[in-house]
């Protein structure tokens, strides 16, 4: 009796397990290419798709059905057409579960180049897996420094123990750019000087508030005084500290780079507590036009950094569209208003595709390592071409920058807010639409 | 105890603890094991590294069933080892310049010298409160690692590719199995990681089939009960707790080997490495050997098969951990071990007759 019992769970035990091992087997053999000549091209995307992030994956859906579209027919690499295939994967905003998909879409899927977005927490573990695995990959929507240095084993180390990848490549703009941006923003008012930062421990507040690459040096060269009462937790909800210390030193600008949810609490906070500067450019949090939204009628006049809007004068080389078409495409097909990930995500699969017709030996990853280093297109966010421009020494070789200017967050009818691009000077080539107004 | 020695038996009794079924599983068990050894020159690399993720989150949950299942510790804060082992990993490394899998070890040993203290603070409070003190505690380790700039901060820092790549063996088994790099790492973390996971197994099993056993069988069953027959049940606690620090450090280091980056958010991450463990051990059979192999073979095929549903997914977890509390709460192990009194562990003692089989094993 006790016996058949036990020879009964060691089968549903085995069976168990060899169904385990014979699932994956039979995946890897499906997923196997049949003949290599005619194999698609396989492109890994990973993204936040749901999690505190998901606001920059949005339009994901949108993006990727455009590239369906405009990919159809396949792309011509040399001689042969060839399909394009995307495998796309959820890092659930989790640094963890990003550095696992980026795993699998390489040993399982086998994919030719990697695309990554939003985010260092999930731009590096993605490149990080990418860079060990020999993989080609091309990554967005994080300032290069968190990206570049959030990735050095010794990030406090300074640029002679920095070192390059050979297989990473990212653009998007760095900390100098918003800095600029933020100083010409409030250059435009008359305030005391007096800048009261807000930056959290994470990849990007530590960044941000670097006594070397951060605001402080710039600050203080522009004869800005800086109150920085040191980095919090994210997701706290109480920021009576940095209010009193904001007040006590009569910051009548504010600055940061800020969770959403951690903004929002930041703001009801300070209003209650009678701080009210008059400008507020904060950095991440009020990206969104839900995020402002949650503002109620508190969000009128606060600024951002704009990497990308409709009034960016470029087109896609991928589709053709303008940046305006894009964004009208978008608020028809979802009903919801354009977010500034749009033109990148779509960005990044311009550049993809212009790398892959480039390779000719598909699946070489040298070869397309040195497609991406070669890269010199236009795209709808601007020129991409890793040639160094604007980027110091160290991290020429693997950066490249996009344009950068200032917005405010007007309310328009209702509980609705547009952004105003208010200064252009560090990319006079967009257009500004209005004038930096004080809070209030 | 004296009850029992009052009225001596007539020697045809004795007590049992293997089953012949159970001996023979050990046979095959060692087969198995030397099959999974020499997998690698066949398997595909993906079956490998799915197997070393099946076998750290299987070591996860055998130390974190010893911890609740057996020495009625329900930790939620076992995280905090996870993410001590895998920033010791990252500092004895990159300052220390130690090999990695050198550097594993040595990592179990510190994260066990921490347990000590650790443990000294979370066994003031008993029951529901402990669980909240260790959530705090491992809590308070991410704080202060976010706090630690040469490790990067809040904003993490990766592995360079000299030390993921450098490993000890690494030559050896590119030319063994005529593989690029990247792959023959994979190759030594699957025999670590299955070193781990069998490590444990064999921890765990050797220990409840010793006297300490007996004593934490008895102080789950009954903690009063047990201090009053004479077991010094903190002391056994604490050994315990630290024993499953110890190899929690271990597999912690494993597994940021293998993801070559740590941030405190991750690597302090309370439903990865904690939350999933819970599940695992909940959905085989908390208190049983063989219930965290059930649970992490099930998770890992939903983990396959259905994460790429997002949010779904994790709501399908929750429901399925809860049909399984409500339903089945000794979990799928658990209740074919009720219906069918199997066991391929076997810990319980049995009184036998010894004059019935005559065998003398």
């Amino acid at each position: 009796m006790t016996r058949s019992g036990q020879r009964n769970s060691i089968d549903r035990r085995s069976l168990l397990k060899f169904s385990a091992a014979s699932g994956a087997v039979l995946a890897t053999g499906m997923r196997a290419p049949a003949i290599a000549q005619s194999r698609a091209v396989k492109l890994g995307y990973v993204s936040p798709v749901t999690g505190p992030l998901a606001a920059f994956a949005e339009a994901d859906n949108f993006i990727l059905a455009n590239f369906k579209e405009a990919t159809k027919g396949g792309i011509k690499l040399g001689n042969a057409t060839v399909p394009v295939e995307v495998v796309v994967k959820d890092s659930q905003s989790n640094p963890n579960r990003a550095a696992e998909v980026a795993k699998d879409l390489i040993v399982q899927d086998k994919i030719d180049l990697m695309l990554v977005a939003s985010t260092p927490e999930t731009t590096n573990p993605v490149s990080t897996q990418c860079e060990i695995e020999e993989v080609p990959c091309v990554s967005t929507v994080a300032p290069w420094q968190p990206w570049f240095i959030g990735r050095q084993a010794n990030p406090g180390g300074g640029p002679p123990a920095w070192t390059g990848f050979n297989y990473t490549y990212h653009f998007f703009w760095g900390l100098e750019d918003v800095i600029a941006v933020f100083t010409n923003m409030w250059g435009q008012l008359p305030t005391n000087k007096s800048v009261g930062g807000l930056f959290p421990n994470d990849g990007d507040g530590n960044a941000w508030g670097d006594k070397q690459v951060g605001f402080p040096p710039v600050l203080e060269k522009l004869g800005y005084k800086l109150t920085d009462p040191g980095r919090y937790q994210n997701l706290t909800d109480n920021f009576s500290a940095q209010i009193n210390a904001f007040k006590g030193a009569n910051c009548e600008i504010l600055t940061g780079v800020v969770l959403p949810p951690d903004f929002t609490t930041f703001w009801k906070q300070a209003l209650q507590q009678g701080y009210k500067p008059k400008a507020a450019s904060i950095g991440k949090a009020i990206l969104f036009p839900v995020a402002i939204e949650a503002l109620g009628r508190d969000g009128n006049n606060l600024s951002s950094e704009v990497w990308w809007s409709p009034s960016h004068p470029f087109k896609s080389s991928l589709t053709d569209v303008s940046a305006k078409d894009l964004a009208g495409a978008y608020e028809s097909a979802t009903k919801k208003q354009w977010t500034q990930p749009i033109g990148f995500v779509h960005a990044l699969f311009e550049v993809a595709v212009d790398v892959l017709k480039r390779t000719p030996q598909r699946g070489d990853a040298k070869a397309t390592v040195k497609a991406i280093a070669e890269t010199n297109l236009d795209t709808i966010v601007g020129h991409v071409q890793w040639n160094g421009a604007g980027v110091p020494p160290f991290a020429a070789k693997n950066v490249t920058k996009t344009p950068l200017v200032g917005g405010q967050w007007r309310l328009k009818d209702g509980n609705k807010y547009d952004i105003v691009i208010v200064d252009n000077r560090t990319a006079p080539i967009i257009p500004t639409a209005g004038k930096m107004e004080p809070i209030g | 105890m004296t009850s029992a020695s009052a009225s001596p038996p007539t020697a045809q009794f004795r007590v049992a603890v293997s089953t012949p079924a159970s001996l023979g599983l050990a046979a095959v068990g060692l087969l198995l094991l030397v099959g999974l050894v020499a997998l690698p020159s066949v398997a595909e690399r993906d079956l490998i590294q799915d197997l070393s993720f099946v076998f750290y989150m299987l070591a996860l949950a055998q130390c974190w069933n010893l911890l609740a299942g057996y020495a009625g510790l329900v930790s939620v804060g076992q995280q905090a080892f996870v993410g001590l082992g895998g920033y010791l990993l990252f500092a004895l490394t990159i300052f220390g310049n130690l090999d990695p899998l050198l550097a594993i070890v040595l990592a179990g040993v510190v994260a066990g010298l921490f347990a000590i203290p650790t443990g000294l603070v979370v066994f003031r409070f008993r029951g529901a409160y402990f669980a909240i003190g260790s959530w705090v505690v491992a809590e308070v380790y991410r704080l202060v690692f976010a706090q630690i700039k040469q490790l990067g901060g809040g904003t993490g820092t990766s592995l360079p590719p000299s030390v993921s790549n450098g490993v000890a063996g690494i030559d050896w088994v590119k030319t063994l199995f005529d593989v690029r790099a990247p792959a023959a790492r994979d190759i030594i973390t699957y025999w670590a990681a299955l070193a781990l996971a069998a490590g444990t197994l064999a921890v765990v099993y050797l220990l409840l089939r010793s006297r300490r056993g007996l004593a934490l069988a008895a102080i789950r069953d009954q903690e009063a009960t047990a201090e009053s027959v004479g077991i010094n049940t903190v002391r056994t606690k604490l050994a315990v707790y630290v024993l499953v620090a110890a190899m929690t450090g271990m597999i912690g280091a494993l597994i940021y080997l293998q993801k070559a980056r740590i941030s405190p958010d991750s690597a302090f991450a309370v439903l990865d490495w904690t939350a999933y463990v819970i599940l695992i051990v909940v959905i085989g059979g908390i208190g049983t050997i063989e219930g965290p192999v059930v649970g992490v073979i099930v998770f890992y095929l939903l983990q396959r098969y259905l994460a790429d549903y997002g949010t779904w997914y994790l709501i399908l977890l929750g429901a399925i951990a809860i049909a399984v509390m409500l339903f089945a709460p000794q979990g799928i192990w658990g209740s074919l071990q009720g219906r069918f009194r199997l066991a391929l562990f076997p810990t319980q003692r049995r009184l036998e007759r010894a004059d019935v089989s005559g065998d003398r094993t």
